[in-house]
């Protein structure tokens, strides 16, 4: 059943064999969800025997697209096609027999068992009715020469590395016959030397005629081991780029855009008093690599610095170092003159810090509370929520009712639950609940991520308005013209450090979005 | 209409986990070719006299408070996604001491039942203390840790028993300790019969009733109307969002287990302070196990818990009458049995139908409780699969 062997395409990678089908085609692909809309008329043309790069911010719908052509989900609009032929597929089931495997961000493997058994689990060799380990095994090891895997079958998982277990993810999916190989985010969990072991991996999978679609964000690995390269921005396709002929810088304005509002703040509002200072901030991994490697950072009042950076890089953090949501390995964090390393969070929230969180589902919400109860999330000790040791259900309710007017966020009411909104209305509630405690300081991680175009600029005005009244904002964002149009100081982020840092007032998206891949120093003018 | 439509989905589960236990059970007896109907007549039959009728009810009510206060010990932790299994254990141990204690100290009345009530709950707040420390600590499941110290607390009362504490006899067929002097024994409330010009059963309605009624209705404010109460039912929903806020995800654990564990002391206080006034070998056992499904059937709620603490009071009061009349009084338990497999399974259905309601009628693949995807920020509802990366993104 595997045939790796196919030779319908041109086994000259990158040329689109004129005629010939794509192995793997999206017309006009629409996802919905409840209030958002993930994808939009998604293009996508895969040849065979080649790999495709998909990239995008986080958020900007890769991995809604993938499940969709994994079988995870049905698109609502729009066809999907393998060498030509319309295919529906019901589950991944239907996607594995139809030649697609994904290799999941996440392995899903059980570490107690061997190689062998990881990749036959699921479907296992029988001969009479009886599992044969010694056919699986057998296939294993052809599977592991042919596309170059070093792969022993009896080694147990639980004793192979991140690089390693990869490839086992790699060769289960070749094991159950597929020719198109869909890789998410393959690279964010390796270290660079099993970056490169990976890519003479899909050069070996490539000369043996398959086809691999590359999901990521770090633009220069993308440049370094693609055919192709489609950008998504905001749920749909905004093209596809040969990488030879584009530069990171390109491709970063492609992946953030720059047609949107322009959330520039002019005069400066900054002031003298300091209100957070950071000194060399360092936060382990569990692994022992520095996620922040000694940042040194000051935020005073009415300043917003803002953190840009690839993500991944260390921001995630770092905020959660100033929000007190993870040990630090070394340094210290103060407010003004004060060392308050060592106090939780919830002593610093008291203290005046705002948070509006990157991920708003796991940190920000309570989804299966109501809005008021998620008003209140974070300000539960403080008026209006709190009186005394009880909280005071009325005055919140009330409060939850001005936020939702003052902030425009449309449902009927304080007590409906927060799963019922949209991601942009659950973001202006928490944009509201966060600028209403008048915080000191504002830990801002992507404010306006997937919230639409108008409640974006309604919260950067929010935003311009607190600086002018003296607030410090720390900003962390993906956006690049959002980062240039509403900082006061610009550092750039990269591996963990703080590698540089900009005037917003004269520098460009290109010239930040060659800062954030590390390629300033070496490409030149495009 | 707007009432009927916020309390639907909480009704919905249990009279539907109910009404599926009482078919199951119903096939399970017409396949023993036992009619139904009849038993279900026997287990309804209060007796024909008025004083016969107030003691069943008696009966009833006695039986309902331990598994009233069983049941609201396992929403406590419940509440914030801890299962507590460990009250079977908690409530034994602290039984037992504060029996000991109790016989071993004279004091005026009042102060006498005092003592005896915060020895027991001191006992078992301890007990659950360890569960607490241990995850906590060392990150062992609570499940496991409170299941094995269920058996380390079962023999530690035999050891007491037997040894220590033992107040019978030597020979005597029932080991027991001494007995609480009168000044420690809780009076009954008969005195309300006479009141509403009922018969005055010989029974005892326990005067740990009011103990209980005091106790839910705090623990209700606490975990409804209170800081405390907030964070614990934040820590419940997400813990990633509760730490965000500023709760302290350990200090809650062992919080919260302390509680659990203070009120599961109080299960064995209704029988010790009002009947037996010892801890015998035969002491009633069960409570702790049977205070799952209470809280389950309850949905966590202390009004909830105390509806099904009567429901499960009624079932055990018929055991009894249906052995009398010649029926397998294993009905009962298999009635119990599929009310609570009944009830996991309604509470699910619940919980789906409110957030698909909630969602507008959309057809959102039904994802994790709190599931957010962390690499997709714009779908609200990751479909199923996505909480391996959640747990990515917090590893």
């Amino acid at each position: 059943m595997a045939a790796p062997g196919v030779t319908g395409g041109s086994p000259g990678a990158g040329a689109p064999a004129q005629g010939a089908p794509y192995a793997v085609e999206l017309r006009g692909i629409t996802k919905r969800f409840p209030g958002v809309v993930a994808n939009r008329n998604i293009e996508l043309r895969v040849r065979r025997g080649e790999v495709h790069a998909i990239v995008g911010e986080n958020g900007a719908g890769k991995s809604t697209l993938m499940k969709t052509l994994y079988g995870m989900h049905r698109p609502d609009e729009g066809t999907i096609l393998l060498d030509g032929r319309e295919v529906t597929f019901r589950s991944p089931a239907d996607a594995i027999d139809a030649g697609i495997g994904m290799v999941h961000q996440h392995f899903m493997l059980a570490d107690n068992f061997t190689v062998l058994e990881n990749i036959v689990l699921g479907s296992e060799p029988t001969r009479g009715g009886r599992l044969d380990l010694a056919e699986g095994r057998r296939r294993i090891r052809e599977i592991s020469e042919r596309y170059a895997l070093d792969l022993d079958p009896d080694e147990l998982v639980e004793h192979l590395g991140v690089g390693d277990r990869q490839r086992v993810e790699i060769a289960k999916v070749l094991y159950r016959g597929a020719t198109t190989l869909i890789l998410d985010e393959p690279t964010a969990v390796l270290v660079p030397q099993e970056v490169d072991e990976l890519f003479g991996n899909l050069a070996e999978l490539k000369r043996e005629g398959l086809t691999v679609i590359f999901i990521s964000h770090k633009l220069d690995e993308v440049r370094k081991v693609a055919d192709s390269i489609t950008v998504i921005r905001r749920g749909t396709t905004v093209g596809e780029v040969d990488p030879k002929t584009t530069t990171a810088r390109q491709l970063a304005e492609m992946m953030v855009g720059s047609e949107l509002p322009s959330p520039e703040t002019r005069t400066s509002t900054v002031r003298d008093t300091v209100v957070l200072e950071l000194r060399g901030v360092t936060v382990s991994t569990p692994g022992g690599r520095p996620a922040v490697d000694h940042v040194d950072l000051t935020v005073r009042e009415g300043e917003v610095v803002g953190i840009a950076g690839v993500e991944g890089n260390g921001q995630a953090e770092l905020v959660d170092a100033v929000m007190g949501l993870r040990p630090l390995a070394a340094g210290s964090v103060l407010v003004g003159d004060q060392d308050i390393t060592a106090w939780s969070t919830r002593a610093r929230r008291e203290a005046g810090f705002g948070f509006i969180p990157e991920d708003r589902h796991r940190q920000g919400m309570l989804l299966e509370g109501t809005l008021w109860e998620n008003r209140i999330l974070g300000h539960q000790t403080r008026p209006p929520a709190a009186k005394g040791w009880f909280i005071d259900r009325t005055a919140a309710r009330a409060d939850t009712e001005r936020i939702m007017k003052d902030y425009d966020v449309r449902a009927p009411g304080p007590d409906t639950l927060a799963l019922a909104l949209s991601g942009g209305n659950q973001q202006k509630l928490i944009v509201g609940r966060e600028m209403e405690s008048k915080p000191r300081l504002l830990v801002a991680a992507h404010p306006t991520r997937g919230v639409d175009v108008g409640a974006q600029a309604a919260i950067w005005e929010l935003l311009k308005d607190a600086r002018a009244e003296g607030m410090a904002i720390l900003l962390i964002s993906a956006d690049l013209d959002e980062l240039i149009g509403l900082s006061d100081t610009l550092h750039v982020m990269l591996r963990g450090r703080l590698v540089g840092t900009l005037d917003p007032a004269s520098c460009t998206p290109e010239q930040l979005g060659g800062h954030m891949t590390g390629a300033h120093g070496t490409a030149g003018a495009a | 209409m707007n009432a009927l439509r916020r309390l639907g989905p909480a009704l919905l589960a249990p009279v539907l986990a109910v009404v599926v236990a009482l078919v199951i059970s119903s096939a399970v007896m017409a396949a023993l070719a036992v009619n139904p109907f009849d038993v279900f007549s026997v287990m309804l039959n209060f007796g024909d006299s008025p004083s016969q009728q107030v003691t069943a009810m008696v009966v009833i009510v006695n039986r309902a408070i331990p598994l009233f206060l069983a049941g609201l010990a396992v929403a406590i932790a419940f509440r914030m996604g801890l299962f507590n299994i460990g009250v079977e254990g908690q409530y034994r141990l602290a039984t037992i001491v504060a029996a000991a204690v109790g016989a071993a100290v004279s004091l005026p009345a009042p102060l006498h039942i005092g003592l005896i009530i915060v020895v027991a709950m001191v006992v078992a707040a301890f007990w659950a203390g360890i569960v607490a420390v241990l995850k906590v600590t060392r990150g062992v499941s609570e499940v496991i840790s409170s299941i094995m110290l269920n058996f380390i607390a079962l023999g530690t009362a035999s050891y007491l028993l037997t040894g220590p504490f033992r107040g019978s006899p030597e020979g005597a067929s029932i080991i027991a300790t001494a007995d609480i002097p009168p000044s420690g024994q809780m009076p009954g409330l008969n005195g309300i019969f006479d009141v509403f010009g009922l018969a005055n059963p010989p029974r005892q309605l326990y005067g740990f009733l009011l103990v209980a009624a005091v106790v839910g209705i705090l623990i209700a404010v606490l975990l409804n109307r209170t800081r405390f109460g907030f964070d614990l039912k934040a820590s419940g929903m997400s813990p990633s969002a509760a730490s965000a806020s500023g709760v302290n995800a350990r200090s809650m654990v062992i919080k919260t287990m302390l509680l659990s564990g203070a009120v599961a002391g109080l299960i064995g206080l209704p029988d010790l302070l009002g009947n037996t006034h010892s801890y015998t070998t035969d002491f009633t056992a069960g409570l702790g196990f049977l205070g799952i499904a209470v809280a389950l059937l309850g949905r966590n709620k202390p009004l909830g818990i105390a509806l099904a603490a009567l429901l499960f009071a009624f079932l055990d009061r018929s055991l009894v009458p249906l052995q009398i009349a010649d029926y397998p009084s294993s009905v009962v338990t298999i009635v119990q049995g599929t009310i609570v497999l009944a009830v996991v399974v309604a509470n699910e259905i619940a919980r789906r139908v409110a957030r698909r309601s909630a969602a507008g009628g959309s057809a959102a693949p039904a994802g994790g409780p709190t599931a957010g995807d962390g690499s997709t920020g714009v779908v609200p509802t990751p479909p199923p699969g996505s909480t391996d990366q959640r747990q990515g993104a917090q590893a």
